[in-house]
């Protein structure tokens, strides 16, 4: 690149740093002025102390993380067998994924508890349906995330190659593909991440402990908890997103038939 | 791989250090309050309230109208879970989640059911509602504000009742707005707001349906309201944000109209931090909330313990001590069972003695008009279809 | 693993193709059997909804008929399509050159991670706590408003509001520029490295380098990540409810009033504008799928 294109991509990234934090601090101002007349920490100290946040953070993080293992067990094995054997349903697939996509969410949560509250179908208590709605909700991303990097490497080479070095399916699948397309299950992982933490209505009609209606909770009682959850939740989230980052090896990783 | 392996040991003990922190904290937590039971409500319901194991309740905050104490009073008797549902819900949200649960045991159906006035009638209507008299049935008065405070076959109770009041946040607003006209001036430019959308919110209905009431329109037409509500727009005074109590004190909707008891509640948990003044507007509108127990309530006897707290003398004073205003209250008076402190608390009642209250058929005819008319008469966005 | 249970280890030539073919079909069954259960059908509610009268459960044409005829909800629809377009373009635009910036721009390798993570904590930054943060910032007592005031500019005396429609858009931007720069990421990965050198050396300048070579490539990419940002801006509406009140009546807003049930509200009416919107989000998937295959040609 060149030195005036640096230059131009430090006015843009400064631009979009500044659109980014100023409403984060605004709110985190307004969090330190929960005690009179100077600022303190008074309010993230209640949101930390509160019982009903040291419940629902880490159920948000479990029902994220269970969300991600779903997906990429469903997904992975869906989209290569799809890209090696049978692309003529890639296109029924693609619709199917596009779905959650093109029916509003509130409907959607609707219909879902709608569906499964009633006998004989009654799993409306279980929390296998709020991961199931949450890894539909994320579908659209993860399924895409997967896809692409499918796309991008040699499926049928390497399987291939795989199999006449004697591995089975397993093998193939989770120490052959998976590998490789890492860094795209990374991103559809980070965005269902961040999906299931956001994620209000499923939660609340299911009546699961999840973060964003401890949010709404606080919003409705509290002036400036609310405001200090919020942080705390941006900054934990970020934490998490960046410790899936590294443990998934980083945008440094290789991707076969490199770029 | 070395910035690899440091980045990941201080996420990791980032990620450590705040769940250490809320471990902290949580030791550093006041012991919840102890205290007794209700003794008034019968052994036999406890017991068969502790066999089933859990109540479900809609909507109901712990900071309205000092629910919290009653929480903690039906924790003191039954021992019980309290499974709390959606606290933002509104009224019709609730009659919705009883009618969306009829088949299900399970958490979401909610037990008890706490509602606006109009919502009795509705309630029974729809078969919502089961009927049950609590032991102190004789104790509530048959009628509270000229009108029915329970209904007879017992479907459903009145449990307090509020009255629509001005709360302002006095750290922005340096003259607070006394009455109805008062809003309308220029001092007061984008900071008048509702604590709902009129248009789905109860509260916010009658907030409307009071400002009617004192723009030439009465119990049977609201359309002065909804002037009103325009007028208050086109002078810029009208700030569309929904208000809760961070909005009231980061000063976006400094001046809101609300229940009495809700605005009393946000001036004590503040405490000062901003200072808030409450006054009444005249003339204003009361409204009883009313309590019944779902025609399909999983838990039925806990509903019912639930049910006898709320107008035992500790509930209907736990209620007071929340600034709304019990309909025992002057049976409580005349044997003296209302502490000092707490009369000495409570706004005097020719404060808000202008207040009338709706029927359950004007009620609903006004919010029936208030959603029909609302983006048509106060209407703030509505683009044309392109050609 | 159903997969390596139903399919076999073999030689792709020696078995006959119809048992490998129907194998894999079996493979495939988890992912239909979940998306049956748990997309499709539950939200074949919508369709049934549409066409059901709510009160007598009857066959009906009559809800759809009302949404068109009703200015009110067309006008909720109009909104939503204005506001997608508008945070679409602008989020698809200032995303990009976000995502460009800091993976092809020449900066230190820490602001392309960092900007990653961020964007996928941000991307779902919405409802009440973005609404809340734009207040905060933004309400004529904001951090902002008041730094205006301090060096002698009132912003809301010159007309700016932040409960209007580009205050709104404004807070959209807030998860769609991330989600631009989270799914455009690849495509940029993928312009290589030796098409900038190899213009280079035959003489092109920038401006050519993109008119000719970066922008013929990414641009199918840039198009359909815009309709998935539109697509994303449709369907919101937890933000507009917080920001404006309900004031800002986006067809979400509308659906969201009529579902949640007040009881004198029509749900049949609530799923006929659902079912809308659905037409019109196939409408746009159409133009993404469209554009994805021409994507495709340059990633093989």
């Amino acid at each position: 690149m060149k030195r005036g294109g640096v230059i131009w991509s430090w006015f843009w990234m400064i631009l979009g740093i500044l659109y980014f934090f100023l409403p984060l601090l605004a709110t985190f101002i307004f969090s330190m002025k929960a005690e009179l007349g100077h600022l303190g920490f008074k309010a993230y100290l209640n949101v930390f102390s509160d019982p009903k946040f040291q419940t629902s953070f880490p159920a948000s993080v479990i029902w994220a993380i269970l969300t991600i293992i779903v997906g990429i067990l469903l997904f992975v094995p869906t989209a290569y067998l799809v890209r090696l054997r049978l692309p003529q349903a890639r296109s029924a697939i693609e619709l199917i994924t596009l779905v959650p996509f093109v029916v509003p969410a509130i409907v959607y949560v609707f219909g879902l508890v709608g569906t499964y509250s009633h006998p004989p179908l009654l799993i409306v208590d279980s929390p296998a349906l709020l991961v199931a709605g949450y890894t539909v909700l994320s579908m659209p991303y993860m399924y895409r995330a997967i896809d692409t990097g499918l796309r991008a490497i040699d499926v049928r080479t390497l399987t291939e190659a795989a199999q006449s070095l004697g591995a089975g399916w397993g093998t193939i699948l989770f120490r052959v593909i998976l590998p490789n397309i890492r860094i795209s299950i990374l991103s559809g992982a980070f965005l269902s991440f961040a999906i299931v933490m956001g994620e209000y209505t499923l939660a609340q009609y299911l009546a699961k402990p999840a973060f964003a209606p401890y949010i709404a909770l606080l919003i409705q009682n509290k002036a400036y908890e609310p405001a200090a959850a919020t942080i705390i939740s941006f900054a934990l989230i970020w934490a998490c997103m960046g410790i899936i980052q590294v443990v998934g090896g980083g945008e440094q990783g290789q991707v076969a038939g490199g770029h | 791989m070395r910035t690899k392996t440091f980045s990941y040991y201080m996420l990791v003990l980032f990620v450590i250090a705040a769940t250490l922190l809320s471990a902290c904290g949580s030791a550093a937590a006041p012991a919840a309050s102890s205290g007794g039971g209700v003794s008034s409500v019968p052994a036999d319901l406890v017991a068969a309230c502790k066999a089933e194991g859990m109540v479900t309740i809609i909507a109901t905050p712990g900071n309205w109208a000092n629910y919290q104490e009653i929480f903690d009073l039906f924790t003191a008797t039954t021992g019980v879970k309290i499974n709390s549902l959606d606290e933002n819900a509104g009224s019709a949200d609730e009659l919705k989640a009883i009618e969306a649960n009829k088949g299900n045991k399970g958490p979401q159906a909610p037990d008890i059911v706490d509602v606006g006035y109009a919502y009795g009638k509705t309630g029974i209507d729809a078969g919502d509602y089961q009927a049950y008299k609590v032991s102190t049935w004789d104790k509530i008065p048959d009628t509270v504000l000229g009108l029915p405070a329970k209904d007879p076959t017992g479907l459903w109770t009145g449990g307090y009742y509020g009255v629509m009041a001005l709360e302002v946040n006095t750290a922005v607003v340096k003259t607070a707005p006394a009455n109805w006209n008062d809003l309308l001036k220029s001092d007061y430019k984008g900071q008048v707001a509702l604590a709902g959308d009129p248009r789905s919110s109860n509260q916010a209905a009658q907030s409307v349906f009071a400002a009617a009431l004192a723009n030439g329109g009465s119990l049977d037409n609201v359309q002065p309201g909804l002037d009103f509500f325009k007028k208050l727009n086109d002078a810029g005074n009208f700030v569309p944000v929904i208000a809760k109590v961070g909005t009231l004190a980061q000063g976006a909707t400094p001046i809101v109209l609300t229940w009495d008891y809700l605005a009393f509640g946000d001036k004590d948990s503040l405490a000062g931090n901003p200072p808030i003044t409450v006054a009444y507007p005249s003339p204003t509108i009361a409204s009883m909330y009313v309590q019944a127990i779902s025609a399909y309530a999983p838990h039925l006897n806990c509903a019912k313990v639930w049910m006898e707290i709320l107008h035992s003398d500790q509930g209907q004073l736990a209620w007071m001590k929340g600034y709304a205003h019990g309909v025992q209250q002057a049976d409580l008076e005349s044997r003296g069972a209302i502490p000092a402190d707490l009369k000495a608390k409570l706004p005097a009642s020719s404060a808000f003695s202008s207040a009338v209250s709706p029927n359950p058929d004007q009620l609903s005819a006004a919010r029936d008009a208030i959603k029909t008319g609302w983006d048509t008469t106060v209407g703030v966005d509505i683009p044309t279809p392109a050609p | 693993m159903s997969v390596s249970e139903s399919v076999k280890r073999d030689a792709p030539k020696a078995r006959p193709a119809l048992i490998n073919i129907s194998w894999a079909w079996l493979g495939l069954l988890p992912f239909f059997l979940f998306a049956i259960l748990f997309l499709l059908y539950p939200s074949s509610t919508i369709v049934v909804g549409t066409f059901q009268d709510a009160k007598t459960g009857g066959f009906t044409f009559q809800n759809i008929l009302s949404l068109s005829k009703d200015p009110y909800i067309l006008s909720a629809y109009w909104l939503s399509i204005k506001i997608s377009i508008v945070t679409a373009l602008g989020g698809g635009v200032f995303g990009f050159i976000l995502a460009y910036s800091a993976i092809r721009g020449g900066l230190p390798r820490i602001m392309r991670s960092s900007l990653m993570t961020f964007s996928g904590v941000a991307s779902n930054f919405a409802g009440i706590p973005l609404a809340f943060a734009f207040i905060a910032l933004l309400s004529p007592t904001g951090m902002l408003t008041n730094w205006f005031k301090a060096v002698g500019i009132n912003i809301y005396d010159h007309g700016f509001t932040l409960y209007k429609f580009w205050g709104l858009s404004a807070a959209y931007m807030y998860f769609q520029f991330p989600l631009m720069v989270l799914i455009i990421a690849p495509a940029i990965d993928g312009l290589r490295k030796e098409w900038v050198e190899a213009s280079e050396n035959l003489g092109a300048s920038t401006f050519q380098y993109w008119r000719y070579v970066a922008f013929p490539i990414l641009l199918p990419s840039i198009l359909g990540t815009m309709i998935l940002l539109f697509g994303n801006a449709f369907g919101a509406f937890a933000t507009a409810q917080a920001l404006t009140g309900g004031q800002i009546t986006l067809a979400t807003i509308v659906i969201g009033a009529q579902l949640r049930g007040d009881v004198l509200n029509d749900p049949g009416l609530g799923y006929a504008m659902a079912f809308g919107m659905v037409l019109i989000m196939i409408v746009v998937i159409t133009g993404y799928t469209y554009l994805q295959r021409i994507t495709e040609r340059w990633l093989r």
